[in-house]
């Protein structure tokens, strides 16, 4: 490894290479290791830095993105592909142009942002939205821990609004090639049918490629709360007020709402509550921020799915709370570090 | 009736916010975005002058202009009682609370120029909402104004602490970026009420 390490030194060093510092440096730095400490967000009091952080959260991704592989087969592989290949394209062009380091970061935006596409996704339209995501929900506000909104869903969020036939209607049933446009929330929504919980945990339903094998989420996520890489109080506060929200609403307006545990199970909310809501670098720093973040989260998921014409709205409600979390943080500190008025 | 109203309210701050579906008032969004305390500021007087001038509006245009049959110069009118009733507020303010003008301080006669206020006159008179309604959805079309100018200036403080924006973009290029990706999130919310 020290071997590497001193050939990778004197490769950038010979004139002609010198402009490709960046790309030699995180050959470096995922083969060898380094020693400096992060000098942006994520901050972690432990000998943890960005990159064991986003190793962790790969980790946790894996059931998810294994049972994608197991139940698509090649198109899973060919979108996580085109995925890492055209966003990792935008992520090298910017850092080359601008002297920068080349951050992990990305690693995990583009697995996340294959993982929450339909299975049918032509690829074309997967590297629009990756360079989108990553230009303008990451690059623009100066890269990896800068960033105000999660640059996966921005890139979600602009092919969906951009192709909506492609994005909504056209989605795939595990193993089967017949194209439907039902999912479990839009039937649902449709015709009151609930999907079993059994064919929704272990992925049994439609979806996006990641989302549907909850219990590999379900994992995922305690992994990931108990390495404390990602913080609890998101999750719980999420989950919870989609739950108890959707059971007044079912007790009180009847088949409208969807009943509370069938909405829990149901769409991104598990797969977006556990890997993407508690993105440590655009969801709040205080911890009552946190609280607060995932209550929003909630409520708009839940206005979102009943009573908008979207079936799911997890996507637009995380990408919300990311634009309110520095007005949330501002907010908290002004109340609890009041300076005392003399 | 009721219910029309609050569905107005609604509309007018999520699924029909004047700055970010609309793309109106846009100068001052971009220049005064800048701290939380000038767009706070401004917000406030945006409520305020925009909630007395469509009632003011409303009343001029449907109990003169119509009555009259001269709708043709309801631009002109419009503008100038958004003109002459700011000047003076001002100087009312000026006389008798001089505390809250030194608050508001620039920004009441800059809003005279933030064309949300002309278009809350025009949608009303568009829409053919009667009094109640304008004064809500004025009311409300400020208050939506309010929480998007809000919203992206806590995120302009937070990038100028933490964010590494390229030169090219910073200021005025890098707060539409900002407001872009707002306004498609608030997409989001489409359908959930219907105003005409």
């Amino acid at each position: 490894m020290k071997k590497l390490h001193l050939i990778i030194g004197k490769l950038y060093k010979i004139k002609y290479l010198t402009k490709f510092k960046p790309i030699f440096n995180v050959v470096d730095s995922i083969f060898v290791g380094v020693k400096d400490t992060t000098d942006s967000a994520p901050h972690v009091v432990d000998n943890l830095d960005t990159k064991r952080y986003m190793t962790a959260v790969i980790v946790a991704l894996m059931p998810a993105t294994l049972a994608s592989i197991y139940f698509f087969g090649w198109k899973a592989l060919a979108i996580i592909f085109v995925s890492y290949a055209a966003g990792g394209l935008a992520e090298v062009t910017f850092a080359i142009i601008r002297k920068k380091e080349i951050h992990e970061g990305f690693l995990v935006t583009g697995l996340i942002f294959a993982l929450v596409l339909p299975p049918t996704t032509p690829l074309w339209v997967v590297a629009v939205g990756v360079i989108f995501g990553t230009v303008f929900g990451k690059e623009m506000f100066g890269g990896t821990g800068r960033n105000i909104f999660n640059p996966a869903l921005v890139g979600r969020l602009f092919i969906t609004l951009a192709f909506p036939s492609i994005m909504t209607t056209s989605w795939l049933k595990p193993f089967t090639d017949a194209v439907t446009s039902a999912t479990p929330l839009t039937t649902f929504k449709s015709m009151q049918v609930v999907t079993p919980f059994s064919n929704l945990l272990l992925g049994d339903c439609t979806g996006s490629m990641g989302e549907i094998f909850r219990l590999g989420i379900i994992v995922g996520g305690l992994f990931l709360i108990l390495t404390k890489v990602s913080n609890w109080r998101i999750p719980v506060s999420y989950l919870g007020s989609v739950f108890i929200l959707s059971w007044l609403g079912n007790t009180f307006l009847g088949v409208k709402v969807a009943p509370p545990l069938f909405q829990l199970f149901a769409g991104g909310l598990l797969f977006g509550a556990m890997y993407m809501a508690t993105d440590p670098v655009s969801s709040p720093f205080t911890k009552s921020g946190k609280w607060i973040f995932g209550i929003g989260c909630g409520i708009f998921t839940f206005l979102i799915r009943n009573f908008s014409g979207y079936v799911e709205g997890v996507m637009f409600s995380i990408l919300l709370m990311n634009a309110f979390s520095p007005l949330i943080d501002h907010l908290v500190i002004e109340l609890k570090y009041k300076p005392v008025k003399k | 009736m009721k219910l029309q109203i609050l569905s107005i309210f609604i509309a007018t701050i999520f699924t029909h916010n004047i700055a970010l579906t609309y793309l109106l008032g846009m100068c001052p969004f971009i220049s005064l975005s800048r701290s939380l305390k000038t767009a706070w500021g401004m917000g406030l007087s945006v409520i305020f002058v925009v909630t007395l001038t469509g009632a003011l509006n409303w009343i001029i245009y449907h109990w003169i202009l119509v009555p009259t049959q001269s709708e043709l110069i309801s631009y002109i009118v419009f503008i100038i009682v958004i003109a002459a009733s700011v000047q003076l507020l001002e100087m009312i303010l000026e006389k008798f609370l001089p505390g809250l003008q030194v608050s508001f301080g620039i920004f009441l006669p800059l809003i005279t120029v933030n064309c949300v206020v002309l278009a809350v006159s025009l949608f009303m008179v568009i829409r053919d909402y009667n009094f109640i309604q304008t004064v809500v959805f004025a009311f409300g079309s400020a208050v939506g104004w309010t929480l998007a100018i809000t919203i992206v200036a806590a995120i302009k403080e937070k990038l100028s602490l933490s964010g590494d924006v390229p030169k090219g973009l910073q200021g005025a290029g890098i707060t539409m970026v900002i407001a872009g990706i707002v306004a498609l999130t608030f997409l989001g919310f489409a359908g959930m009420v219907a105003i005409q």
